[in-house]
């Protein structure tokens, strides 16, 4: 009995090992064929929690931070020492006046803030005026304690820019909305949503290279112009400070 | 102090008018777009003293306001002139629940008329130009402004009709 017992086992045995074997083929052809990943995939879910952490990201990102804000302290220094050379306007620390916003009307027909720094204080008309992200507006009037700035917005606001990608000028101009309109006097303009703008480096009434917006859409095209709405980098509905420039000529 | 703020009620409110013009308060525009404020205290005032004094009212109203928001574009005096005109026909009524509905309606009207004056001023000014650009964000803001003026009227206007009735009464007697 014991022996016939034993005879049926070894079978069962030979017959699966048969099938192992032939299953560890199918497999070490599949990894072959497919390259190994099987093995790569693998790989990736076991090693997952032993990847380079938040930590080791945020040195990095502090590094390249750091690297960057060098490089930019480098071009601003060249740039004032060829624009030196070039006797073109420039701004210095010396000639920014921060000031507070007391009034501000953004909506309807009116787009202007009131600050609490006037001509005491050495604002001048036709000072431009930044917030945080960019160029908010120009200095139109001032009293003793206060100066009224138009915005960007505003319908009486049209200004020369520059299109860096492009390395053109426009004209935008305020229509009483949020977003003004960029034009330009031809056709053949390459303009693309996203692009940025900034004052005009050879402008005699702003400071050079002030950022100022991006594009936010390219209207269809007229007969004689190109035009686009500009999305402002400085947003003065929010801003409670802002610092005002004094244009060196 | 009392009676003083009394008697000069009148210049004191008409003065405040450009102040709450220049404060703006965000929280109670629409879309970023303010009432038109000094039609809630141009309405009742020409209501109670007449076209006449409306007239005057209005231009000066309209004068203070242009100054103190230095747009070189447009004025507000026509609008705040014939709107000073308009108000000043109308006569109070009983019914307080109508006349709260009218003061957002007259009001509504008045704001619809001073926006499209400072339009037209803008548009004529720029008709040289040959795409007008301006057209949709001047319908936003007329519209928006029109909502919100007729919608906060019927309470600014009744209390000041009110005050401004009760001073006038007031002086009467005495």
């Amino acid at each position: 009995m014991l022996d016939i017992r034993r005879i049926y086992t070894n079978r069962l045995r030979q017959k699966k090992n048969k099938w192992a074997i032939l299953g560890l083929l199918i497999f070490l052809v599949f990894v072959r064929i497919s390259k190994g990943s099987l093995y790569k995939d693998f790989y990736y879910f076991i090693s997952k929690p032993f990847w380079p952490g938040q930590f080791q990201r945020e040195v990095i990102k502090n590094s390249v931070e750091q690297e960057f804000l060098i490089k930019f302290e480098q071009l601003k220094e060249d740039n004032k020492r060829l624009r030196s050379i070039l006797s073109l306007q420039r701004v210095s620390e010396s000639d920014t006046i921060s000031a507070a916003v007391i009034s501000r009307k953004n909506g309807t027909w009116w787009r202007q803030i009131i600050l609490n720094k006037g001509s005491k204080h050495g604002v001048e008309v036709g000072n431009s005026v930044l917030g945080p992200g960019g160029l908010i507006g120009r200095v139109k009037e001032t009293s003793f304690f206060t100066s009224s700035v138009i915005l960007l917005t505003s319908t009486e606001s049209k200004i020369g820019v520059w299109i860096d990608r492009l390395q053109i000028h426009g004209l935008m101009v305020g229509l009483g909305n949020d977003y003004p309109k960029l034009i330009f006097y031809t056709k053949n303009v390459d303009l693309k949503v996203g692009d940025f703008i900034s004052s005009s480096p050879a402008s005699t009434l702003l400071p050079p290279n002030i950022p100022i917006g991006v594009i936010k859409s390219v209207d269809e095209e007229s007969k004689f112009k190109k035009t686009a709405n500009v999305i402002l980098l400085g947003k003065p509905q929010a801003i409670d400070w802002v610092q005002i420039l004094k244009v060196k000529i | 102090m009392y009676k003083f703020f009394r008697a000069n009620f009148f210049v004191i409110s008409f003065l405040l008018i450009p102040v709450i013009f220049l404060w703006h308060p965000n929280w109670l525009g629409i879309l970023g777009t303010q009432p038109y404020w000094p039609l809630f205290w141009l309405l009742p005032w020409s209501m109670i003293n007449g076209s006449y004094n409306g007239f005057i009212v209005g231009f000066f109203l309209g004068l203070i306001l242009d100054a103190i928001s230095f747009s070189g574009s447009f004025t507000q005096i026509p609008g705040l002139i014939l709107c000073g005109i308009w108000f000043g026909k109308f006569s109070e009524i009983d019914n307080v629940l109508v006349a709260h509905f009218r003061y957002g309606l007259i009001c509504c009207i008045g704001s619809l008329l001073c926006g499209s004056l400072i339009f037209m001023q803008l548009f004529f000014k720029e008709l040289s130009n040959n795409d007008f650009f301006l057209l949709l964000p001047s319908v936003k803001n007329i519209f928006t402004q029109v909502f919100i003026t007729g919608f906060l009227a019927p309470f600014f206007c009744s209390q000041m009709f009110k005050i401004f009735k009760n001073l006038k009464e007031k002086k009467t007697f005495n």
